[in-house]
């Protein structure tokens, strides 16, 4: 960790206010137009983003509201070099940790070798025994995974969780791809910047190798809980560039009783058609009534049957949620020796799980100093940031990880890196997180950069769009010459 | 090739068809009557409670508004009344819900277009329900709404979606040229009968009829003859050619469906509207019998719309 001396890592500016030499083209472009006409590019994209649609949804008075996309202009900037160090670090973090859910719910070696210890396993949250001895293709349970990454103030770039359930936010990378390309087209026409628009094709081949054997050519569906769920918009986008078909649970329906005749089949204007893959973004709970939340019509009563039978392929596969807890997330590095004999390409932020006594001691201790974190909560709920807690809320926080201590970790406060945004004031800046997107089959593959969130309130560091954080598109600047077979 | 539209998606493409033809049909009404009003002698404001009739608003409009018939209520009941699911602001919300939410099936220009429609109609409305800027407004949905089908026939797939997206347009537009004929024309036709001022003014009216559905010139074009009741209710129910009378409506209706599995029971039941119609002009033309012939010919169309969904749009439901 380095000393909190120095003040916060600006993605586009080193110490001294001088560009970083990826940040240099677009920054002598900022600077050149002026804040004005700064707010005019931004003030079309906004109107881009209005007339595309691009909307996300947030809840308010029980009732959906369906939001325009939260954009800043002024990208953020990774050197291709850089990217390329990150990219190995995902890819080989995302193997070990499909090794590591299909070592779970199969042989459990790891717990076995005294790696990984039991009693977390049977305390987590996502861990599902009805998955127990299902063997997914290529040994894959998460096939689509988004890993959100921070950088500290000495320029380090940490993982900070692994989302392995339905992480969402892609379609976001694509668009404001689009919304950028039309706000600064002279960087682009000079600059050798990564494309991103190859991840749905990407995707799509991925749900296709998932497919049966015995068919040939494939039906695959989106599953979404509908259009009043927050990610509904890239639900229906990613249908759309796959030309899969989206559905929602009540489309769908499981002939067979468990005897191997269990397949499922959508209702089309002409009677039941089969689907072999579905890529799912509902939780495990709400998937099969028949197992599961018996109450949920979010998903379809038997499709757990069919998965079994290896009839349809669901992804992420069901159950892959175990390995996306904060409790694992301290193993990672662990994890990583373990399966892949290699030591981690990309680092961990250290992490005090509070099911140990010296450790949880240790977090009592400082909770000023640390930022503590539920177990198994997304979207930034429930976390306390140490030095800006009230005492009452500090002595909440203290006495819930007492009470459970499993559902606690806690990690030291980092200085999330800013980038330059275009504010109430002008261009000051804020503070950013990347997630970028891993797809894990037979092969994998990474966007390149990923979605930037940022945080628009000044010295807030809370990036969540549904928690009022906008986005930016992220561009992997090579400055050498050119792409190849990037 | 597998058929693969979800029954759920088909409805709603159907139903936002028809949402956007509904909204773009009662932009055309109150256009061409604000158009005939201003040339009628004496402004009468009891004439524009028919427009209500002609959208099928009247109960509710009756019990909000009770005997007020001004032209400023009327007309933002039929425009800007978000309480009326019929108002034009409201179907053009209805639409736009139902193509966002078949965003993955329908191109994403039209998508936009209609997006583009819908915000346009959320600024604008309440300023178009005023007589300067209503033919603007007015103007700007009609021709938004054309612009969403020349997109979709040029850009989409002219598979089983597409059908359904024609289905739902042919559908609501016949209906919409019933309910002009049967609540309109009969008014013109009852009074042409009884009350000789009137008379005089039969041309206009009836002219104004021909222009709520876009079909003055495409009846002089094919008529060519002067404009009187009997021939224009012909031409808006028995010409095979123009794009909104009955008969041509029939058979965009039949081609849509012979581009969806099995329509065999459906045909048969476009068979029965045609009967229908055939009956609705067998005996002259007279101002109660062709009021009670559109009324028949609305049912008989409301049955066909029941059996698409029964056959469709409702598996398994």
């Amino acid at each position: 960790m380095a000393a909190p001396s120095t003040g916060p890592w600006d993605e586009l500016r080193d110490g001294e206010g001088h560009p970083r030499p990826a940040a240099a083209e677009i920054l002598s472009v900022v600077d050149a137009l002026g804040i004005d006409e700064l707010r005019n590019r931004q003030a079309a994209a906004a109107a881009d983003i209005l007339t595309m649609g691009i909307t996300f949804t947030v809840y308010s008075d029980g009732r959906g509201i369906d939001r325009a996309w939260p954009f800043d202009v002024i990208p953020r900037v990774i050197e291709a070099g850089e990217w390329a160090r990150i990219e190995r670090g995902l890819v080989q973090r995302l193997i070990a940790l499909n090794r590591f859910i299909d070592d779970l719910y199969n042989d459990q070696k790891i717990i076995a070798d005294g790696v990984f210890p039991a009693d977390l396993l049977h305390d987590s949250a996502n861990y599902r025994p009805e998955c127990k001895g299902v063997h997914p293709r290529f040994g894959v349970w998460a096939h689509i995974s988004g890993s959100d990454l921070v950088r500290d103030a000495d320029g380090t770039m940490y993982v900070l969780e692994d989302n392995l359930r339905v992480p969402s936010g892609v379609s976001y990378v694509l668009e404001n791809r689009a919304v950028c390309k039309r706000a600064f087209p002279e960087v682009f026409a000079r600059q050798s910047i990564a494309p991103v628009d190859s991840y749905t094709e990407e995707l799509s081949k991925l749900l296709v190798s998932l497919a049966p054997d015995e068919v040939t050519n494939p039906s695959v569906a989106v599953l979404t809980p509908g259009i009043f769920n927050s990610a509904y918009f890239e639900h229906s986008f990613l249908a759309q560039r796959m030309g899969a078909t989206l559905v929602e649970g009540g489309d769908l329906v499981v002939t067979g009783d468990g005897t191997g005749d269990d397949r499922v089949f959508m209702r089309t204007i002409d009677g039941l058609q089969p689907v072999d893959v579905i890529y799912r973004r509902i939780d495990d709970l709400f998937l099969d009534p028949e197992v599961f939340n018996p109450e949920s019509t979010l998903g379809a009563a038997g499709l757990m049957r069919a998965w079994k039978a290896g009839r349809v392929a669901i992804a992420n596969a069901p159950g892959a949620g175990v390995a996306d807890d904060k409790v694992v997330y301290a193993w990672v590095p662990d994890i990583i020796r373990y399966y892949l004999g290699e030591e981690p390409l990309i680092a961990n932020v250290p992490t005090y799980r509070c099911l140990y006594e010296d450790e949880r001691k240790f977090v009592l201790d400082n909770l000023r100093e640390l930022v503590l974190k539920p177990a198994n909560e997304s979207g930034g709920y429930g976390i306390v940031i140490g030095n800006r807690a009230s005492d009452t809320q500090l002595a909440a926080a203290a006495a819930a990880v007492r009470d459970e201590p499993r559902n606690w970790v806690a990690q030291p406060i980092l200085q999330l890196s800013t980038a330059p945004t275009v504010v109430e004031d002008g261009v000051e800046p804020r503070h950013v997180d990347l997630r970028p997107f891993i797809l894990t089959g037979k092969s994998s593959y990474v966007t390149a950069g990923g979605l930037t969130r940022v945080a628009l309130p000044k010295d807030s560091l809370i990036v969540n769009s549904s928690q009022g954080g906008g986005s930016k598109d992220t561009w992997i600047v090579d400055l050498g010459a050119g792409w190849g077979q990037y | 090739m597998a058929v693969m539209l979800l029954s759920r998606v088909a409805e709603r493409i159907y139903w936002a068809a028809r949402y956007l033809e509904r909204a773009e049909d009662t932009a055309r009404v109150v256009r061409a009557h604000t158009e005939m009003f201003a040339d009628l002698p004496r402004q009468s404001t009891g004439m524009w409670r028919p427009l209500i009739a002609v959208v099928g608003g009247g109960a509710q409009y009756d019990a909000r508004f009770g005997e007020e018939v001004s032209e400023n209520t009327v007309v933002s009941f039929l425009l800007s009344d978000h309480e009326n699911g019929g108002s034009v602001v409201s179907c053009v919300g209805a639409a736009r819900e139902n193509l966002r939410t078949t965003r993955e099936t329908v191109p994403r220009d039209g998508w936009q277009a209609l997006n583009d429609t819908y915000l346009y109609v959320n600024v604008e409305v309440d300023r178009g329900v005023d007589r300067r800027a209503r033919e603007r407004f007015l103007g700007r949905v009609i021709a938004d709404s054309r612009r969403i089908d020349g997109i979709l026939a040029s850009t989409m797939n002219h598979d089983e979606a597409y059908a359904m997206w024609r289905l739902g347009r042919a559908i609501e537009r016949a209906d919409m040229t019933t309910r002009v004929l049967g609540v309109r024309a009969a008014a013109v036709l009852s009074a042409a009968e009884t009350d000789g001022e009137h008379r005089r003014y039969d041309e206009l009216q009836w002219m104004g009829v021909l222009r709520s559905l876009s079909g003055l010139q495409m009846y002089s074009r094919a008529v060519r003859g002067p404009i009187e009741g009997p021939a224009v209710v012909r031409f808006l129910l028995e010409h095979d050619r123009f794009p909104r009378a009955v008969r041509a409506l029939l058979r965009e209706i039949r081609r849509s469906l012979n581009d969806l599995p099995d329509p065999a029971r459906l045909l048969d039941e476009v068979d029965n509207v045609d009967a229908v119609l055939r009956d609705s002009t067998a005996d002259g033309i007279d101002g109660a019998e062709l009021d009670d012939a559109m009324d028949a010919l609305q049912i008989a169309i409301g049955q066909l719309d029941r059996l698409i969904h029964d056959r469709y749009l409702r598996l398994g439901v």
